[in-house]
């Protein structure tokens, strides 16, 4: 027989390997980040964690009240996530370094979606809910969400959160980078607005990368020489300075391609003028074709029932 | 007492309008009569009024600095002769309209700032950098530098209230010596319980309770904690007698909520 079922599959990666390859230079992946978009400088040497970005952000976003007061900072003893109530935490990390009292320096670190400029979110999204704004925000549309939470599976850094105590009305809760008071009211972030000691730099993110770098040089004793977010899954709107390793204050390290890129390629190849639609159906055609054939002549009678 | 002047007589002054203002209602309402005097026992500092003034001035906005070294500025400052004897004010009120702009959740600070440069001994500490305009004072005010956070011209100068912040929760804590807590240098300004209270008309002490309990959880729990709860002992009228009773705010005295 000229096509039996190892042949048939030979066959089918065999086309499938060369149009891929083929079809995956002519359509290299493409960023879409937005070349002018907004974002924050975290300057982790500079946080004293007290809270009042969690609180401004509550107040801003009109999020439902804590179980605990904002001043009250032994929460400060449990590490925490953003959750559907929270958009924003301040973790303490404690590196082992040690001041000239002998004292831990505790190392905060503030935490909310990093509005990537290639969001794996966005991309997981099958509906569009999860966009990438022109300012860069990633923006989520309640409207058009399903609540197949895909984005939460899709996040690199495990940030939406989902309302699961709310059986009618779910919604994806993230961080909204303050969208509608940044761009349409043209205000800070309120995370940004009360922070006393600017630990949050609001700007433009070339300005912002730019300013990193030449606190960076200007302080080389102060920070270790790495942004975070600069270049992390392709860069993020949130980017971090700190003075100790990233990894031991809880940032994972992460590769510096787009989350989306492997994926959308080989989506897009194999999808690209629906070849591989019409490859499979075409192979399915013929083995249809093929047993038929089969089943006539042994119909017949001619040959009896095995080969 | 001539720097006591103005605040006086502002005092006298606002006595003197409450009271004219009333008269015609006082014979029906002797309220607003009782309600003054401690209105203007409230303690101010003598020069109140005046720091007032100067925290609510907008100075004109310093472009660029001299860059200096500290030690260079030092030293410069002491060849000039001038020293932390020059300065004329006792105290300054850290509040500004830059600040006010965006943030009312605590009262300004009450800067010492005599005591602070007795203390440091060095103006360059706070004084860092001079502006590079040759007519401007040698010494100017945080606020003719530091403005508004986030200037696209100035990306590295910092807010007025981040470079208040750092410099001073910075030196405090550098020095061991000064709070680095909030409510340390600041007051809280109190929201009003008018918006938040959610109590039906007449609500007798139980539902207050419960109201105020609502928000303040912990106020509550640290209450059960402390001697006005768990204070408890025999009552002497009932002692070696066959039913003695236990007092106490836990066990069966009145006014327990």
């Amino acid at each position: 027989m000229g096509l039996n079922r190892r042949n048939f599959f030979k066959l089918v990666t065999a086309a499938g390997a060369a149009v891929a390859g083929s079809d995956g230079a002519a359509h290299a992946w493409q960023s879409r980040a937005p070349s002018d978009s907004v974002g924050c400088l975290v300057d982790l040497t500079r946080c004293i964690g007290c809270r009042k970005c969690e609180e401004a952000c509550n107040r801003v976003n009109r999020l439902p009240p804590p179980d605990r007061a904002f001043e009250d900072l032994t929460l400060l003893d449990k590490k925490r996530r953003p959750d559907e109530r929270t958009y924003t935490v301040v973790n303490r990390h404690v590196s082992g370094e040690i001041d000239a009292r002998d004292q831990l320096v505790p190392t905060f670190v503030k935490l909310q979606c990093m509005h990537c400029q290639d969001p794996a979110c966005a991309s997981a999204c099958i509906v569009g809910a999860l966009t990438k704004k022109e300012n860069g925000t990633v923006h989520y549309d309640v409207s058009k969400c399903i609540g197949c939470r895909y984005c939460m599976v899709a996040c690199p850094f495990e940030i939406p959160a989902y309302e699961y105590h709310d059986p009618i009305t779910p919604r994806v809760m993230k961080c909204t980078f303050c969208y509608e008071r940044v761009h349409s009211e043209n205000k800070l972030p309120g995370c940004a607005e009360i922070c006393p000691v600017e630990a949050i730099t609001f700007g433009r993110r070339s300005d912002l990368i730019d300013a990193a770098r030449q606190r960076i040089k200007k302080n080389p004793g102060r920070y270790i020489d790495h942004v975070y977010g600069e270049k992390e899954v392709g860069g993020t709107s949130w980017i971090y300075l700190s003075g100790v390793s990233f990894e031991r204050v809880g940032f994972n390290a992460l590769p510096e391609t787009p989350i989306p890129r492997l994926a959308e390629s080989i989506q897009h190849a194999l999808f690209s003028y629906l070849w591989s639609p019409i490859v499979l159906f075409g192979m399915l055609g013929g083995v249809m074709w093929a047993s038929k054939d089969k089943r006539d002549r042994s119909g017949n009678g001619k040959k009896g029932g095995g080969q | 007492m001539t720097r006591t002047g103005p605040g006086v007589l502002l005092i006298v002054t606002a006595a003197l309008t409450g009271v004219l203002c009333c008269s015609p209602a006082l014979a029906a309402n002797p309220l607003p009569d009782e309600a003054s005097p401690p209105a203007a026992m409230v303690w101010t500092a003598p020069d109140q009024e005046a720091a007032k003034k100067r925290a609510a001035e907008v100075v004109p906005f310093v472009l660029a600095v001299m860059d200096e070294c500290r030690l260079c500025r030092q030293q410069r400052l002491r060849d000039m002769g001038l020293s932390v004897q020059d300065q004329s004010e006792s105290y300054s009120l850290l509040d500004s309209p830059i600040i006010r702009e965006t943030e009312d959740h605590y009262g300004p600070v009450r800067f010492m700032h005599a005591k602070h440069a007795g203390v440091t001994k060095d103006c360059a500490l706070c004084h860092h950098y001079r502006p590079l305009d040759e007519a401007a004072s040698e010494t100017v005010r945080c606020s003719a530098c530091h403005q508004e956070p986030f200037q696209k011209d100035h990306p590295e100068r910092l807010g007025l209230k981040a470079a208040y912040h750092q410099q001073c929760m910075g030196c405090h804590r550098e020095m061991d010596k000064g709070p680095i807590d909030c409510r340390g240098c600041h007051r809280k300004n109190v929201p009003d319980h008018k918006d938040h209270l959610q109590l039906v008309e007449g609500a007798g002490p139980f539902q207050v309770t419960a109201e105020c309990l609502r928000c303040h959880k912990p106020a509550g729990e640290d209450m059960l904690k402390s001697a006005h709860w768990l204070w408890k002992g025999p009552s002497p009228y009932t002692l070696d007698h066959r039913k003695d009773v236990e007092l106490g705010k836990a066990t069966i005295a009145t006014n327990n909520f």
